[in-house]
């Protein structure tokens, strides 16, 4: 029968739409069997489902009808008297409904813009809510605010609200009628975020911020903002849905395009004050390129499901891109700002790219926290002050960053909060005591001084630079911190510290060593801070190959340590550790393996088994295990160590490569060579991407990995893999050793090999003189 | 709300009776919301306050739209039922004289925000009352659904009891009608 056909086509049309899209065949495989006409009628109902989207029927007939052809014609309603109210003449019209200029004859005479909601389904419900809403709306004081003066219903049921008239313009029409420089229309906009900045003071949200609510006048030639239907969109849309501007019935209440992410999201019920701020964001982003952010392209149709998930799914491009971008408009748009297109791109570029796509982020978290936040961005870039010069601002750059680059850029992020954090904790300890207050405040300047960085306009929206943050605080602080040894000696230990970790050996070497001078005069050779800059001196002239230095260097800081400190504390161990290692690498391997077996028995007690210290021993000492020839034992300790750090840290971070790098050393000399290829391939693979191609422990991979491949014969590879390593931050003691490398034997009568070989010793020389 | 006055209502009825069009169009509105709103007292299960006018204004309508005497009420479901089918006759009455009447008129100048939020509306009424009847013939319940949800305006939910079927039910022939519906409108 053709109605249990219908039913059962309903049934698996239903079950269809429920999976996701690329399970729906194997579904109508099994639900039709070889029915051709069911399936094919199934095909065709999903195709009409996804064609239709979310807003087919979303609107009920009425709704339909009003727009299309309003029940209340304007001819019948001129004239007529609402209330205290005469309608004058029909002034706007819209989605909402009509906006008539009125006269209002008593209490007192005077014109008004009397609004006639749309007949709806809810309007007992809508004026109950409007009244509760309005005794919020009358505590809004603002010159740039319409107030509202009173609500009610015609006689035949249909909503009104009565307002102040503002015979303005939109502000983007404004602007451009005038040809209002970029700057004008920054002031301007300023004025515009101040009013709202004073309604979410009042707890009250626009809700629909766009430049039609945005309306300009003239007052003695200045151009005044004043915004008008603030609060309304609350009182009107139905309180069902939440605050979400879908009514219930799921039609659609708003205006795309000025409405932020959460708004188009039909599931996201909350909407607060930052929704606000992304609407003048977009109001911004016209205002400077004339274009919406998500434009369609002029003469396309952009359906409505497919702009709202634009809104809440793609980054919208920079202005001065979408400006550069956009041929067809730009030099109208250039032409309606008093500039040229190029100069409006340069104008854009830069503070003003990067602070409307801060107001434009779809996470809210991350957008300014209030208008008058992003006033003061907008104020700060007028004044030619850097935007955004805060560290919050710079972690926030630094968080773009580490999205593309996840772990790597931990480190340098590290030295960011390192420094700021260290900053904070002085000034806050410092602020407790009123004669230290000059020394807070010499750090608050200090502070703000290397977050600074050079010409915003080439800072913005290009990647992070910590190296540029570092390298100005590193000038700085000879100046900037003078009169204060202690501090000095600090901060060039931390920046010191932050130059090992980004592998720049040389500058951090010298820093320490100033550090290490200046802490002992005024803070003493004993003191932690001293030695702790000592030990990473140490650290840095073994990380150099210089190993004489390095040994002696870590003795005698030894010495000091265990008197000072102890011989249980964790420094303590730490310069053994880093002894140990140094006197492995200089062919003392008895004593380096006494040294770590008793630092890692202390550690496993003290640390616990799976701290990151730990394990660096266990590395160290597998190492050493293997240089006495012991490769089972090493292999041993190795494969545990890496099981727990793959366990406890995951693959892409340092220590999980390094124990990854040590196992593959010792497959190598197992004479498991594939195992061993297999191993530096994925680390080197980890590292490039953690490190980048330039760091001295990339380089050392490829180095490893040159070697086993020209052991088996694999010479191409092998010698594109040693000049990228040696063109790549190998460092100089191996460089030197090219030659002398075993695994290199039997390239010797390679004239690449040669070739290379005296390049690598130029290299290292030219390194060494620099 | 304030109610409007008898007299208003039976001078527009009066007009209508007449052959005055202006009447008809301030009632039909009227008409509808009336409808609307002894829905709402149907489902709350609440008895309307003034249902005299209410019934009076139903009884004319329905008189006029669909030639014969108001029926007496069988049940809720029958209630629904009835109502919705006038509601529809009202609006799709409304939208056949303003179609006629709109060739020619001046069209609002309409910002291009309104137009996008106009566009999810933009549904022909009277080609999407064709098309109800044909899926009428295919699944009446179906075609009732559609109207109660489309014409009368109620919430999936308020149409579950209304008719009387579960919301899964309702569910799945809401989403087959809007695609079946859809499929049949893009081919006219």
């Amino acid at each position: 029968m053709k109605t249990q056909r219908w039913e059962r086509t309903k049934e698996i049309l239903e079950q269809a739409l429920r999976l996701p899209p690329d399970e729906r065949q194997a579904y109508l495989d099994a639900a039709c069997g070889p029915d051709g006409e069911l399936r094919s009628e199934v095909e065709s109902l999903i195709a009409s489902h996804e064609a239709a989207g979310s807003q087919f029927l979303a609107a009920t007939a009425p709704e339909v009808l009003e727009l299309t052809f309003p029940i209340s014609s304007p001819q019948s309603r001129l004239n007529q008297v609402i209330g205290h109210y005469r309608l004058v003449e029909e002034i706007g019209r819209g989605g909402m409904g009509q906006v008539w200029l009125a006269e209002q004859t008593a209490p007192v005479r005077r014109q008004v813009a009397l609004k006639l909601i749309r007949a709806g389904m809810f309007d007992d419900e809508m004026l109950k809510r409007f009244q509760l809403e309005r005794q919020s709306l009358a505590i809004m004081d603002h010159p740039a605010i319409a107030k509202v003066f009173d609500a009610g219903a015609t006689p035949d049921g249909q909503p009104y609200f009565v307002m102040e008239y503002v015979p303005g313009v939109p502000i983007t029409d404004y602007c451009d009628q005038k040809r209002l420089k970029i700057g004008d229309r920054l002031e301007l906009f300023i004025k515009v975020c101040e009013a709202v900045q004073h309604a979410h003071q009042k707890a009250i949200i626009h809700r629909d911020l766009k430049p039609a609510n945005i309306l300009v006048q003239e007052v003695d030639g200045k151009p005044v903002p004043r915004i008008i239907d603030f609060g309304l969109a609350k009182a009107t849309s139905p309180q069902i849905a939440g605050e979400s501007l879908y009514t219930h019935l799921g039609s659609f209440v708003g205006t795309p395009g000025y409405m932020s992410p959460e708004q188009c999201d039909q599931t996201a019920l909350d909407v607060d004050t930052r929704s606000d701020v992304y609407s003048l964001g977009v109001v911004l982003y016209v205002l400077l390129t004339g274009c919406l952010p998500f434009q369609a392209k002029l003469g396309k149709e952009q359906p409505l499901d497919e702009m709202l998930r634009r809104v809440r799914e793609e980054d919208p491009p920079r202005p001065s891109t979408k400006v550069s971008t956009d041929h067809e408009t730009s030099s109208a748009t250039a032409e309606a700002r008093g500039t040229e297109p190029k100069q409006l791109v340069s104008l854009l570029r830069g503070d003003l790219d990067w602070l409307t796509m801060k107001a434009l982020e779809k996470d809210r978290s991350r957008r300014y926290g209030t208008a008058s936040e992003l006033a003061a961005d907008i104020a700060r870039h007028l004044n030619h002050e850097p935007v955004g010069a805060r560290p919050a601002s710079v972690s926030y750059r630094l968080a773009k960053y580490m999205r593309r680059h996840r772990v790597g850029v931990a480190v340098a992020a590290g030295l960011v909060f390192l420094l700021a954090g260290f900053a904070v904790m002085q000034a806050v300890q410092l602020r407790r005591i009123t004669r230290e207050r000059d020394r807070a405040d010499r750090i608050a300047e200090f502070m703000t001084g290397i977050f600074k960085v050079s010409d915003p306009s080439e800072r913005v929206g290009s990647t992070v630079s910590a190296r540029e943050v570092l390298d100005k605080a590193a000038k700085d602080i000879d100046t900037g911190l003078a009169k204060d040894p202690e501090l000095q000696a600090r901060m060039m230990h931390v920046m010191g510290r932050a130059y090992m970790n980004l592998g720049l050996y040389p500058r951090a070497q010298s820093l320490f060593e100033r550090g290490i001078q200046l802490g002992s005069s005024a803070v003493g050779q004993t003191n932690r801070e001293t030695l702790s800059t000592r030990q990473d001196l140490g650290w840095i002239l073994f990380q150099q190959g210089h190993l004489a230095e390095a040994e002696s260097s870590q003795r005698s800081l030894l010495e000091v340590q265990r008197r000072a400190l102890g011989p249980d504390d964790v420094d303590t161990l730490g310069t053994i550790g880093n002894l140990a290692t140094t006197l492995a690498e200089r062919g003392n391997l008895a004593e380096a393996e006494k040294l770590d077996r008793e630092v890692l028995e202390k550690q496993k007690r003290i640390l616990g088994p799976e701290a990151f210290y730990t394990l660096a021993t266990m590395d160290n000492l597998a190492i050493i295990l293997a240089e006495q020839g012991r490769l089972t034992e090493a292999e041993k300790l190795e494969q545990e160590t890496l099981e727990i750090q793959f366990r406890v840290f995951g693959l892409e971070n340092l220590g999980t490569i390094n124990s990854m790098i040590n196992l593959a050393d010792f497959e190598r000399d197992l004479g498991r060579d594939e195992d061993a290829k297999k191993l530096f391939r994925q680390a080197l693979d980890v590292e490039g991407r953690l490190l980048g191609p330039d760091q001295t422990e990339t380089a050392e991979t490829r180095y490893d990995l040159a070697c086993i491949l020209a052991r088996d014969g694999q010479t191409d590879e092998a010698l594109s893999l040693l000049r990228q390593a040696i063109d790549h931050g190998l460092p100089p003691r191996i460089d030197l050793n090219i030659e002398k490398e075993s695994y290199f034997h039997s390239l010797h009568e390679n004239p690449r090999f040669t070739a290379l070989v005296a390049y690598a010793k130029e290299r290292a020389a030219g390194q060494k003189a620099n | 709300m304030e109610q409007k006055a008898p007299s208003e209502v039976t001078q527009l009825l009066q007009g209508w009776r007449d052959g005055d069009s202006r009447a008809l169009d301030a009632l039909l509105p009227l008409v509808y919301k009336e409808l609307h709103r002894l829905a709402h007292f149907q489902l709350r299960r609440e008895r309307p306050d003034h249902t005299l006018q209410s019934a009076a204004l139903v009884h004319e309508a329905y008189l006029r739209l669909v030639g014969i005497s108001t029926p007496q009420w069988e049940s809720r479901t029958h209630f629904f039922a009835i109502a919705a089918q006038l509601m529809r006759q009202i609006l799709v009455d409304y939208a056949r004289r303003h179609r006629a009447a709109k060739r020619g008129a001046s069209v609002c100048k309409v910002s291009l925000q309104d137009v996008l939020v106009a566009r999810q509306t933009d549904v022909d009424v009277i080609a999407l009352d064709d098309a109800l009847q044909a899926l009428a013939k295919i699944d009446a319940r179906q075609s009732r659904v559609v109207e109660l949800r489309f014409f009368a305006g109620l919430s999936l939910d308020e149409i579950s009891e209304a008719l009387e079927i579960g919301p899964a039910t309702v569910q799945r022939d809401w989403t087959a009608a809007r695609a079946w519906l859809y499929r049949e409108l893009a081919r006219i």
